[in-house]
Parts: C-alpha cells; sequence; structure tokens
C-alpha cells in the first residue's frame, strides 16, 4: 500500500541547537498519529515541516509519492494543515473565506460550492456561513481552521492542537470527526491531552527535548504487560530479577505492572514466582495506559 | 496560481472600508486640483503661457496623484506580510501549493490591480475636457505610464518591508522611511551621478513631460525588481528559519 506520509530522518536544527532528531515516519490510509510530548518537545517543528511551512535541516518528507522539496506543488495538494492558531482572516466571513481557501487550494469553481458545503457539514457550521469570523466564539473558529483543511478533501490532515479551545462535547464530535475523515486518509495530531490521543489515534510518536523516544502503537503489542498481585512485598528489582520477566513496575502498595522476556509464557512467569516462595494472588492481561507510556518515555524507561 | 492569490487579496482589499475611503479621498483631491489647474490656467493671459494645458494638468495633477500613491502605498502593503505573520495566518499560504514567488507576485498584481483604479482618476479627469479642447493624449499617456511605473515600484518596496518585519507599522514606516530617501536624493546638489539617478522625482519628471525614454521605464523597472528580489529571499530566509 503506498504511504501517504515518508519522512526519512527528518531534522531541524536552529543556531547550532538541533531541535528535532532525525525522524522516520510512515503513514498509511487509516492511520491516526498522536504526536506527544512536553512542551518544546518539537511537535509544531515537525509538523510546519511536514506541511512545507518550514524548511527541513536534512531528511525528506515524501507526501503521496511526491517529493515535499522536489515537487512542493504536488505534494502540497495533498495536506490539510490546521496550526496551533487557527489561520483565520476575522473580517470575512466563513463562506468568503472557505471560498478563499478553495481557491488557494486549486479547486475549479464548479467544484467550489460542494466542497465548502461538504466542510461546513463536517465542522458543524451549517447555519454559520454569513457569519463573520471575528464575530465567532473560539470553538466555532476553531471549527472555521478545520474546515479550511479539509476543504479540498486532502490525503494527509495535519492538526496542532485542533482540541484547544473546544468544550467537551465539541472535544467528542471532533474525535468522531477525525475518525470518520481517517477512513480515508492519514492523520497527524498534537494534543497535550493525553486522553485525546488515546481515544483517537492507532499510533503514537514521544517526543522529549526533539528526540523521538517511542514510535509505536499507543498499545505495544509485541510487549504484553501483566497486572500481577502478591501477598508478600518484595522489591521491584527482585521481581525484575526473575529470568522471565523483563520489567517490572510497583503501582500500588500489592500490585506490580510485569513485562515478560520474549519467548516466555505466563504460565513460565508463575512457575518462577512461585518457586521464589511467593504467595500469587493476581496475574492477569493488563494494557499499559498512554499516560505510563508518556511518563515512561519521557523519563528515560523507553529508550 | 498567483493570478488566483491576486483576485483573493484584492477582493479581500476591497472589502475593507479603508480601500474604498482611500479612493473617495483621492477623487476628491484630485478633482479639486484639476478644477484649480483648469482656472489657473484659463485666467494665465495667453503670452504667459509657456506650457500648454496638457502640461499643466501633466505636471500638477500627475504630481499630487503621485504624492498621493506614496502616502497610501505602504499603508497598503504592511499588513500584506507583517499582519499575516503576527496572526499566524500565512500559514494558509505557505501550506497551499504555491511558491514564495506565486505568494509574492500574487500580492504585488493585487496592490498594483487597486492603485491602477487610482492611476486612472487623472486620465479619466482629463479625458471629460477632450470633448472641448484639444488635450495632447500621448503626453497624458505618457504620464500615466509613468505612475503606473511608480506604483509598481512603491508596492515592491512596501513589501519588501512587509516581508521583513511582524510589525505592521514598522513595516509602514520603514517604507516611509525609504520612499522619502528616494525622494529626496537628488536635492543634494554635491551628490555623485548615481546617487542623483536613484532617485524617483527626475525619472517620473521625464514621464510627465511626455519623454518616454527606455532608461526611465528600465529605472522603474530595476527598481521593482531588486525590491521583490529582496522580499523574496527575505520570505526563502523566513522558511528556512
Amino acid at each position: 500500500m503506498l504511504n501517504l506520509l515518508t519522512t526519512n530522518q527528518l531534522s531541524r536544527s536552529f543556531h547550532q541547537e538541533q531541535i528535532v532528531q532525525p525522524l522516520d515516519l510512515q503513514l498509511s490510509r487509516g492511520d491516526i498519529l498522536g504526536l506527544l510530548g512536553p512542551n518544546g518537545a518539537g511537535k509544531s517543528t515537525i509538523m510546519r515541516m511536514i506541511c512545507g511551512d518550514l524548511a527541513p535541516s536534512s531528511g525528506d518528507v515524501e507526501i503521496c509519492g511526491f517529493d515535499l522539496l522536489e515537487q512542493p506543488q504536488q505534494a502540497k495538494r495533498n495536506i490539510g494543515y490546521l496550526p496551533e492558531r487557527p489561520p483565520l482572516h476575522p473580517d470575512q466571513t466563513v463562506d468568503e473565506f472557505l471560498t478563499d481557501c478553495a481557491y488557494l487550494h486549486g479547486l475549479k469553481r464548479a467544484q467550489i460550492g460542494e466542497a465548502r458545503s461538504m466542510a461546513k457539514t463536517h465542522c458543524g457550521l451549517e447555519q454559520s456561513g454569513r457569519r463573520l469570523i471575528r464575530k465567532l466564539s473560539k470553538g466555532y473558529q476553531q471549527r472555521v481552521g478545520l474546515a479550511q483543511a479539509i476543504i479540498h478533501d486532502p490525503q494527509l490532515l495535519i492538526l496542532d492542537e485542533p482540541s484547544d479551545g473546544l468544550d467537551p462535547g465539541q472535544i467528542r464530535q471532533l474525535r468522531e470527526l477525525i475518525k470518520a475523515l481517517a477512513a480515508d486518509k492519514a492523520v497527524i495530531l498534537s494534543s497535550h491531552i493525553l486522553s485525546e490521543i488515546q481515544a483517537t489515534c492507532n499510533r503514537v510518536v514521544i517526543l522529549q527535548q526533539g528526540k523521538t523516544v517511542y514510535n509505536g502503537d499507543i498499545t505495544p503489542t509485541e510487549q504484553t504487560c501483566y497486572r500481577l498481585g502478591l501477598e508478600q512485598n518484595p522489591l521491584e528489582s527482585e521481581i525484575a530479577a526473575l529470568p522471565a520477566i523483563a520489567t517490572a513496575e510497583q503501582l500500588h502498595t500489592d500490585y506490580f505492572l510485569i513485562t515478560l522476556e520474549p519467548g516466555y509464557r505466563p504460565n513460565e512467569c508463575l512457575e518462577q514466582l512461585l518457586g521464589r516462595g511467593w504467595q500469587v494472588c493476581e496475574l492477569s492481561p493488563a494494557s499499559r495506559s498512554l499516560e505510563q507510556l508518556f511518563l515512561q518515555a519521557t523519563t528515560g524507561g523507553l529508550q | 496560481m498567483s493570478l488566483s492569490l491576486a483576485w483573493i487579496e484584492w477582493r479581500r482589499l476591497m472589502r475593507t472600508p479603508f480601500a474604498w475611503g482611500t479612493l473617495a479621498l483621492c477623487l476628491c483631491l484630485l478633482s479639486w486640483q484639476f478644477l484649480g489647474t483648469l482656472e489657473s490656467f484659463s485666467g494665465m493671459q495667453t503670452a504667459h503661457r509657456e506650457l500648454g494645458l496638457s502640461h499643466h494638468l501633466s505636471l500638477q495633477l500627475y504630481g499630487l496623484a503621485a504624492v498621493l500613491i506614496l502616502l497610501i502605498t505602504p499603508i497598503l502593503t504592511a499588513r500584506l506580510f507583517s499582519e499575516t505573520f503576527r496572526n499566524g495566518s500565512y500559514a494558509l499560504l505557505s501550506s497551499a501549493p504555491l511558491s514564495n514567488l506565486s505568494i509574492l507576485t500574487g500580492k504585488f498584481i493585487a496592490v498594483v490591480g487597486y492603485l491602477s483604479m487610482l492611476v486612472l482618476i487623472p486620465l479619466l479627469l482629463c479625458l471629460t475636457l477632450s470633448s472641448g479642447t484639444d488635450l495632447d493624449l500621448g503626453l497624458l499617456l505618457a504620464a500615466t505610464l509613468g505612475l503606473l511605473l511608480l506604483s509598481g515600484t512603491f508596492t515592491g518596496i512596501g513589501l519588501y518591508f512587509s516581508a521583513l518585519s511582524e510589525n505592521p507599522g514598522i513595516a509602514a514606516a520603514a517604507s516611509y522611511g525609504m520612499l522619502m530617501l528616494l525622494s529626496l536624493l537628488d536635492q543634494h546638489t554635491q551628490a555623485s551621478s548615481f546617487i542623483h539617478w536613484l532617485a524617483w522625482p527626475s525619472h517620473y519628471l521625464d514621464l510627465q513631460l511626455g519623454l518616454v525614454r527606455l532608461s526611465d521605464i528600465a529605472y522603474f523597472l530595476l527598481l521593482t525588481l531588486f525590491f521583490l528580489g529582496l522580499a523574496l529571499h527575505r520570505l526563502d530566509r523566513r522558511r528556512r528559519g
């Protein structure tokens, strides 16, 4: 299947400081990638490089098979971008603004009416076409920003903090919209809200000071976690010392989150635990939450 | 795509009260000057008339039009890049399938398109006399060409300073500074001929007098391209960070 986005060793330096360290990404149709990281981790910089707003210091970006540096116009036709601050013209009405955006993305006059209606319907702006943008609430302005990003039906949608300024109901609608759009597109979104990423995305890149510390599924399948309950209260290091156990993390006084070494099965782990003389009261599969993943990654546990 | 952007920018400009207010004000001022020129010309004794009516109109009406364009252009151009950098709407253009050259050309055509309406006002005023007197149409067309070239040059300068700053006020002030400098360079009698050549009034005066010389046209075109080139370089630098 054709990758809608491929980045190859994409990096960015500013005044000899590397803001984004080499990043490799491949996104296909249906992928919703979440960019996570503390403030200043390089999320917006990566998005700006992918949409062509900022040139990378090194590396390549390929969108739908078109190199962003060699064939920028063909590549950009397939991008819809919503920056952190929606790029709006407050003195225009919603319809005027969306019409201009459609022209900018090369839509023909005959296509514009339908494209505008589609974008407005998706973003819940059917009743707001004649309203001045500056008179809209922040949430509605965010919707207009999203509408301009999808009006030309791009293959790759890049959304920087799209839920900013939306109320919980609107956030839920946005989540549904992104999932619906991702059926035939790839979406990249950044958010500070971990639950937002968890609820919307199927992949995540966690960044720490420009470095990718995790790039994969939200719940890694290759390392299934188990919730382990013991009658005794041994140290994490004692549990991790068992041959079958790769990592052990104490969640609660009596519970641990463990991962198994490759090739070991839970029954072998159980035998080794019992062999140490510990009384096991629980050993059940547990999905690692994004918060744990994020904290582990940004504090160095998932290098 | 440049033409699409030019159309969008021109339409956006024409939706502002500033554009219509400025056109109305310029029409009033130029009409006032037109009537004043006619009055002083008709009051002059024939023996004292060293120049014809067309020359009088060309010098006075087109002279005022040049000053008006000098005053208006920095305000028009300052917001075109500075304001979009500041409010983040430049991302709309930088992520659209447009090169920096297309963006710059589109904005340039939009402003020159607007100023062309202003450029036509003196010509239309003069043409109202054509049924009653013999006007030197060639002279008036040469002056109109001069005014159009001047508009292009001032727009190029304004766009460069707009691309340079994120503050529209600073961009406008810097444009005024440069335009004033280029207006006054030929006042200094001891300056080198190159410095004199850089001043626009002498080149414009030739066209006002009906002298369509390639050197004057080249001056305006070169200056316009020079500042547009600088603006393009600035946009590329901005993208490279």
